[in-house]
């Protein structure tokens, strides 16, 4: 522990002399970029994780350790239902896996210069505030907050941050992979005309045996409404929780999910387990004879994979290719699609 | 704006403005300007990469179930299609490499050999499916020639800035057109002939020196999707070279 606080502590100091080394030595002259505007992300990847939610038991793409998993698999999905659970904030990099836009702004001196860019807006998580004004990051016994302490640089069009002193939450929605407070997250914003793509680098001593990397999409929208964080108020999600003082959770070795991925997709169970050798082209050929696709989704039954789905109704969806997509709109099952020749 | 300035393909432009910013960045007297694109490039996109599968893992790890194809936007003609995939057909037809082209293969679980093949053509190997792609910089006519799984890629570095130590900053777009009908998954996911690929690509190096390739990708195939197909893929950099391990095109896993 006292190993891994320090290295921690090393860490903070790392990436302050790295802020500090590259505002005085390297830092662009001619090379930033306006990113202020609000972004809607382009669900292209990662669809059902961050649409509807991820399927229990798959943590597929996570580098997780022993210590990581196990207490995955502890987790159901009541478990944030409890009152003093319900407006937890989120992990900062969770914006990566949630549906929903957020916002950048820039915040200024007292001389109008830039000394900050925030990322923001989701009711479910603090502020990324990442400084740009060389400030140190500060003593690991410093207050950890939602959207931990950032500093930034622009390495020619790239906002680079890292990340330091987040609170204890959930790397990705709803299946319950731990992040520690002694997660460090590295950004990349990098704008290209509307398209917005951020590359998370997530670390964690005691949960992640390897960086977690995410790269994502996001799209200018100037027409959003802004988005706002709106207060968290409580309400009794599940009655029969009320007063009993329990606290829902698996035991070791009792989750019943803990097999889904092996049911329903036909993988070997380690594949979903978050094994970091899951992550490169050699697991494929691993897989090679013991994995066989399953069934195609029209003889499955509705909500096992959807098309593109037609998102509560909005724009988007071409007709008849709307599908269950497990409630997260009301939406029918799938069914089977009409032919041309049957319309 | 300045994404739809970059994407002219002016590379003799860019070059020239290159040039310019050098001149001044030197003073009188300064080093000789890049004479190439080779010599012109801002980043190092050069060296073995490997694919980090941690996005839609059970789509580009495995082959998925017919119909399953979540996140991208197909029409009816493409659901249509993907919906009628089989492997055996494609297999007796030779087409056993449909996912493998150049927006199928990128997504797949691959490492990437990139070298300068001479001053103007960067060379993308993969080892997963075999392929090769060529990056062809410069104004010049592109070759005439049957569409292939790799198409035709136009490439040009779009500079964005230079740091006060001279650090020059930048990426490389490339756009590749002529491709042969394919997969953008293994399923059986449709693109068409008409499928434009354009790619935005980053390397981003960490403070311990680890190196990631972060490409953002649209492809563009009105006849297939409702919308450009926009996605972004990261591999790292390997130093092992021993880790290359050439499969052939497989049309079922």
């Amino acid at each position: 522990m006292r190993r891994t606080v320090l290295g921690f502590g090393l860490r903070a100091l790392g990436f302050g002399l790295w802020g500090l080394g590259f505002g005085l030595c390297a830092a662009p002259a001619m090379a930033q970029t306006e990113l202020t505007g609000t972004y809607m992300p382009v669900m292209h990847e990662d669809y059902i994780e961050r649409g509807p939610g991820s399927f229990l038991g798959d943590f597929t793409g996570m580098p997780l350790t022993d210590e990581g998993r196990a207490k995955a698999l502890l987790y159901t999905s009541n478990l944030p239902s409890l009152y003093e659970r319900q407006c937890l904030a989120q992990s900062a990099g969770v914006f990566q896996y949630r549906p929903v836009a957020f916002r950048i702004w820039k915040e200024f001196d007292l001389d109008g210069r830039v000394i900050a860019w925030v990322l923001g807006g989701d009711h479910l998580r603090g502020d990324i505030r990442v400084w740009m004004d060389g400030r140190p990051h500060p003593s690991i016994n410093a207050q950890h907050v939602e959207g931990g302490f950032a500093t930034g640089v622009w390495e020619g069009d790239t906002l680079t941050a890292r990340l330091t002193h987040l609170k204890m939450a959930w790397i990705r929605r709803g299946v319950g992979i731990p992040a520690s407070d002694l997660t460090t997250i590295t950004l990349h914003v990098t704008r290209r005309g509307d398209l917005l793509t951020v590359t998370s680098i997530q670390e964690d001593p005691y949960y992640l045996t390897e960086p977690h990397v995410v790269s994502r999409v996001y799209q200018l929208a100037p027409r959003a409404t802004d988005q706002t964080r709106q207060a968290c108020n409580t309400a009794n999600e599940i009655p029969t929780l009320e007063d009993t003082g329990e606290v829902p959770h698996y035991f070791p070795g009792r989750n019943p999910e803990e097999d889904y991925m092996v049911r329903t997709f036909n993988l070997p169970k380690e594949a979903a387990m978050g094994y970091a050798e899951t992550l490169y082209p050699e697991y494929r050929k691993k897989l090679k004879g013991l994995y066989t696709p399953p069934a195609a989704c029209s003889e499955r039954a509705p909500g096992y994979c959807c098309g593109w789905i037609e998102r509560q109704g909005l724009p988007g969806g071409a007709p008849n290719l709307t599908c269950n997509d497990g409630g997260f709109a009301d939406l029918g099952p799938r069914g089977r699609r009409r032919t041309s020749s049957e319309r | 704006m300045i994404g739809r300035l970059n994407h002219r393909g002016l590379t003799p432009l860019l070059l020239a403005l290159l040039v310019s910013a050098e001149v001044n960045a030197q003073g009188r007297g300064g080093a000789a300007p890049p004479s190439s694109p080779r010599q012109a490039a801002p980043t190092d996109l050069t060296g073995q990469w490997v694919a980090v599968i941690s996005e839609d893992w059970r789509w580009r790890m495995v082959t998925p179930s017919k119909g399953d194809f979540p996140s991208i936007p197909l029409n009816l003609k493409g659901q249509e299609l993907a919906e009628a995939w089989d492997p055996a057909k494609d297999e007796a037809a030779g087409e056993q490499c449909k996912a493998y082209g150049a927006p199928g293969v990128m997504r797949g679980p691959t490492r990437l050999r990139v070298s300068w093949l001479d001053d103007t053509t960067l060379k993308l190997e993969t080892d997963y499916g075999m392929q090769t792609r060529l990056f062809r910089f410069g104004a010049g006519s592109p070759p005439a020639g049957p569409r292939t799984w790799q198409g035709v890629s136009r490439a040009e570095w779009v500079m964005t800035g230079t740091g006060r130590d001279g650090r020059r900053f930048g990426y490389m777009k490339s756009v590749t057109t002529n491709l042969r009908p394919g997969y953008l998954r293994k399923n059986g996911v449709p693109y068409s002939a008409n499928a434009v690929f354009t790619e935005l690509w980053d390397v981003h190096v960490e403070p311990n020196g680890t190196r990631y390739l972060v490409i953002t990708n649209t492809v563009d195939d009105p006849t297939y999707l409702q919308s450009p197909w926009i996605t972004a893929l990261h591999f790292t950099a390997e130093r092992d070279n021993s880790t290359w391990d050439p499969t052939p095109c497989d049309a079922r896993f």
